[in-house]
């Protein structure tokens, strides 16, 4: 069966991703240099862009399987991008508690209007609205039609909001932002990123897999229990 | 029948319904007026100046009430099937979306007009010296939000959470809306010359554009049964 395969596949990359993670903790604690200007606190953007990456990476996902599945209507591209999409709210909401934890630090509060700061909250309510409409509609084949649209003009809209978010903060320029990205990285802190952004991938494509065939074998079993009755 | 006289159709009966009941054109037009008494209470005009944060006052003041009006779209065709009635019509799915929002956009931009009319009244809200401009605004902001807000009530009012979906459907793919239109409208009334709300006409031009083409292909994959 295929679907075996891509459990046992999930499983794999979630093993190595989570290997992965340990040895990008290794690094971040023990082994990267630290930043100039920032301190230890930049540390944690090892953490944070790698999820920031998989939360986007995610909704593309999302978006993309939500298009095909109107289109030609197949069962699992939906499953495909609801399993995406609660792995992408997971690594979304990793998202928006790290970025505080070092803002209140290197810029000296928690929250801050900034552009990609702003744009990963709206991430997150795309989702929460996408997983809303999915559990209240009667009609399981409606909600999973309502999602894919939300995931699509979200999706659509979202080189829009960021763009108007970047002007925005063009308009009222707040007082002395670091940017997180320095001018040039260390080969060492780049190959901690590299690190990273390897491991939360796997990590997410693993349990993405798993979730899927999670969803594919519950959603046979309701198919089996309904012809089971009738 | 052609399309556009299929979109005329629509147009015309949501615009006699909605003539004759004047359920959700009273709705927002009171909610328009009230929250501008209330606003009038919850700032001290001796330290803000309205003309100053009027801007986003009014925007804000369109989106809560427009909601108000745009989440009930389908309320009242939800009753009997007649909605069965209209998607069974040889009319192509986007003609009615198109029929749609167009009555509502007619309904929304009213309440608009309005509601820079209660500013000016309550606030002494000075126009500046391009009201034409500020129209035209008003109107490319209302058309997106229309095309989204419509999409997107159709979603909600066939869920169980009915209208409470909405806001948080719409609200995060509104922020280009209010971020162009606010700047236009500030920019307006501070009377800045016309090259500086260019950019942000364009803009709110682009996002009416999207979320129409958006909502006119979707709009079919939502009300299919």
């Amino acid at each position: 069966m295929p679907s075996n395969k891509l459990r046992v596949g999930g499983s794999a990359m979630a093993v190595l991703g989570v290997l992965g993670i340990l040895v990008l903790h290794w690094m971040v604690f023990f082994w990267t240099p630290t930043e100039a200007s920032m301190g230890i606190i930049q540390r944690i953007f090892y953490i944070h862009v790698p999820s920031a990456w998989v939360a986007f990476f995610a909704f593309g996902i999302v978006a993309l399987c939500g298009a095909v599945y109107l289109w030609l209507g197949d069962e699992r591209l939906d499953h495909a991008a609801a399993s995406a999409a609660e792995g992408g709210m997971v690594f979304t909401t990793i998202v928006l508690l790290t970025g505080p934890l070092w803002g209140r630090i290197a810029w000296g509060t928690y929250w801050t209007w900034e552009p990609r700061l702003t744009l990963t909250l709206l991430l997150w309510f795309i989702y929460l609205g996408y997983f809303l409409v999915r559990s209240s509609t009667e009609n399981p084949e409606r909600g999973k039609r309502f999602s894919a649209v939300v995931g699509i003009v979200g999706a659509l809209d979202i080189p829009l909001i960021h763009l108007s978010v970047l002007w925005f903060r063009s308009l009222h320029p707040t007082p002395v932002v670091v940017k997180p990205e320095g001018p040039t990285l260390h080969p060492d802190m780049l190959l901690t990123l590299a690190v990273g952004l390897i491991s939360f991938t796997l990590l997410f494509l693993g349990v993405f897999l798993q979730r899927y065939t999670l969803a594919v074998a519950t959603h046979l079993a309701a198919v089996r229990e309904r012809e089971a009755r009738s | 029948m052609t399309y556009l006289s299929q979109i005329y159709a629509i147009v015309w009966k949501d615009l006699l319904l909605e003539f004759r009941t004047r359920e959700r054109i009273a709705a927002m037009g009171a909610f328009a007026v009230l929250a501008g008494i209330l606003f009038n209470f919850s700032m001290d005009q001796t330290v803000v100046r309205p003309q100053d944060i009027a801007a986003g006052l009014i925007w804000m003041t369109l989106v809560f009430g427009g909601l108000l009006g745009i989440g009930r779209t389908f309320h009242l065709e939800a009753q009997d099937g007649a909605f069965q009635g209209v998607l069974t019509s040889p009319a192509p799915k986007d003609a009615i979306y198109i029929g749609k929002i167009t009555a509502n956009f007619v309904l929304l931009y009213i309440v608009a007009l309005l509601v820079v009319g209660i500013f000016t009244l309550f606030f002494g809200l000075d126009l500046g010296d391009h009201p034409g401009m500020l129209a035209l605004a008003l109107a490319l902001g209302s058309l997106g939000f229309v095309a989204l807000g419509t999409l997107f009530s159709a979603v909600s009012s066939s869920t169980h959470m009915g209208e409470t979906l909405l806001p948080i459907l719409v609200f995060p793919l509104l922020v280009p809306m209010i971020i162009y239109g606010v700047s236009a409208t500030s920019r307006l009334l501070a009377d800045r010359p016309i090259a500086d709300v260019a950019g942000n006409l364009r803009m709110l031009g682009a996002f009416a554009v999207l979320a129409v083409g958006a909502g006119a292909v979707m709009f079919r994959f939502v009300v299919e049964e």
